[in-house]
């Protein structure tokens, strides 16, 4: 599993490749910390190589959310594949993203 | 100019700094007792008289002041309102903060006869109280606090611009048309007064039927919506949802399925309650059928009003259209909107309320 940022113009944006699962999600947390004080940014999850989610992966994208929403950037999730979107309307989550 | 009132500048320059320094503590005890009781307003401003101000105001009646003391608004604080009932529970907060000089303060509003208009504010002449600040040079100036509503503040601006800018005497039309608009806005504040009263009653006419279970004479709206939200209508759903995976509940704000419940069709809060009653049981299915063979242990707390709805929709006949405009509805319109509804539809497919 590996989390990538790139920065274009305004947005910043986190290439997830892999599984997103919980062994996975120390280093991914690690990973996405630029994010967290992104300041009037859009910040895109992009999800198009992310095979997998686990609750801890739903918890990091948690934390990206509430962040970006204390610092005034936006989060939107980007290509997620069925299995993903599934995990986002069991879980309620779909109402809390963004989802392109 | 003469001598006098030329020492009467000299003792402003030889003051200056201490008034600096009161203008800081005024302001930020003002901001302060405002912030302590609640009270929204527009903007708290404070002012130092310029010496050419001063000057000029010597110029026209300068042997009415023997000292410098004598001049009431060398500091001037003004505190706008939105409200004209604030005006009042404002002047309540500066009578408990500062020591007012009664005899020099004026109400403004009530020198009006009852047929005559025009500048309305409430005129308090202040000195800071030991209680806030013990220094002897703060405690001894007076300085003036000017109370009034936002639209107070605009009649005097604008009367005040156009009566300096002619430079002239203003025919006696033009005043009258000027005064009739301070009766105007007199009325549209104490109307502004008036609605917030009536909204604040209707608030808690709401919560009290909503407390009492009586939804069905509740009207939806957002304000209604909320008052039944805060009642936790779909906790205790939600908490059966969890336990099924000993999950965590992340709170969420709901208020976006105000236009999902309209788009179904409730008009009242009794409405969604029934709706709410019909579909919880086959709502918690869904969230079983869908959550029970994964090992996820967060969900939204939209996960329950969230599922009441799509059961609602399967079971009205809506099918993946009716699931895709839901979708559009809480996630703004795109594409994947359609793969959600599609995936949703084919997992309820097997359940029994989709029979």
């Amino acid at each position: 599993m590996t989390t990538e940022i790139k920065e274009n113009g305004n947005q910043l944006i986190a290439v997830f490749n892999g599984r997103l699962d919980t062994a996975a999600a120390v280093q991914a947390a690690e990973d996405v910390k630029p994010l967290l004080e992104a300041q009037n940014k859009e910040i895109i999850l992009e999800c198009e190589a992310l095979d997998y989610i686990s609750s801890s992966g739903l918890r990091i994208f948690l934390g990206i959310r509430k962040e970006a929403a204390a610092h005034g950037s936006k989060v939107i999730v980007r290509n997620i594949n069925s299995n993903i979107r599934q995990v986002f309307v069991m879980t309620g989550f779909i109402s809390l993203f963004e989802i392109e | 100019m003469d001598l006098h009132c030329e020492l009467l500048l000299e003792e402003y320059d030889a003051q200056l700094p201490v008034i600096e320094r009161l203008e800081k503590v005024v302001k930020a005890t003002l901001k302060d007792a405002l912030d302590r009781n609640g009270i929204q307003v527009t903007a708290v401003k404070t002012r130092i008289k310029t010496r050419d101000s001063l000057a000029g105001k010597l110029a026209l009646k300068g042997s009415k002041y023997h000292t410098l003391s004598d001049i009431t608004d060398i500091l001037g604080a003004r505190v706008i309102t939105f409200y004209t009932d604030d005006v009042d529970r404002l002047a309540a907060m500066a009578e408990k903060l500062f020591d007012i000089d009664w005899e020099n303060s004026v109400d403004k509003r009530r020198l009006h006869d009852t047929d005559s208009f025009g500048y309305n504010s409430l005129h308090y002449i202040c000195r800071l109280p030991k209680t806030v600040i013990d220094d002897p040079d703060l405690n001894a100036i007076r300085f003036e606090l000017q109370l009034r509503t936002t639209l107070q503040h605009a009649w005097a601006s604008i009367n005040h611009d156009i009566g300096y800018k002619t430079g002239v005497e203003i025919p006696r039309d033009y005043l009258r048309r000027i005064n009739r608009l301070a009766g105007i806005l007199e009325m549209a504040d104490d109307e502004f007064s008036r609605i917030r009263s009536e909204i604040t009653d209707y608030r808690r006419r709401v919560q009290q039927l909503v407390q009492n279970g009586q939804l069905s004479e509740v009207q939806l709206d957002g304000d209604t919506f909320r008052s039944y939200l805060r009642a936790r209508p779909f906790e205790a759903l939600n908490r059966r949802i969890a336990a099924l995976n000993q999950a965590e509940i992340q709170e969420v704000p709901l208020d976006n399925y105000l236009g999902v419940f309209i788009a179904l069709g409730c008009k009242t809060l009794g409405d969604i309650d029934q709706l709410k009653k019909k579909c919880e049981e086959d709502a918690y299915t869904l969230a079983r059928h869908q959550l029970g063979n994964t090992d996820l242990d967060i969900i939204a707390s939209s996960i329950g009003i969230q599922n009441i709805c799509i059961v609602w929709i399967l079971t009205q006949g809506g099918g993946k259209i009716g699931l895709t405009r839901l979708f559009n509805a809480l996630n703004g319109e795109n594409e994947q909107n359609s793969l959600l509804a599609d995936m949703t539809y084919e997992q309820a497919l097997g359940l029994a309320f989709m029979r």
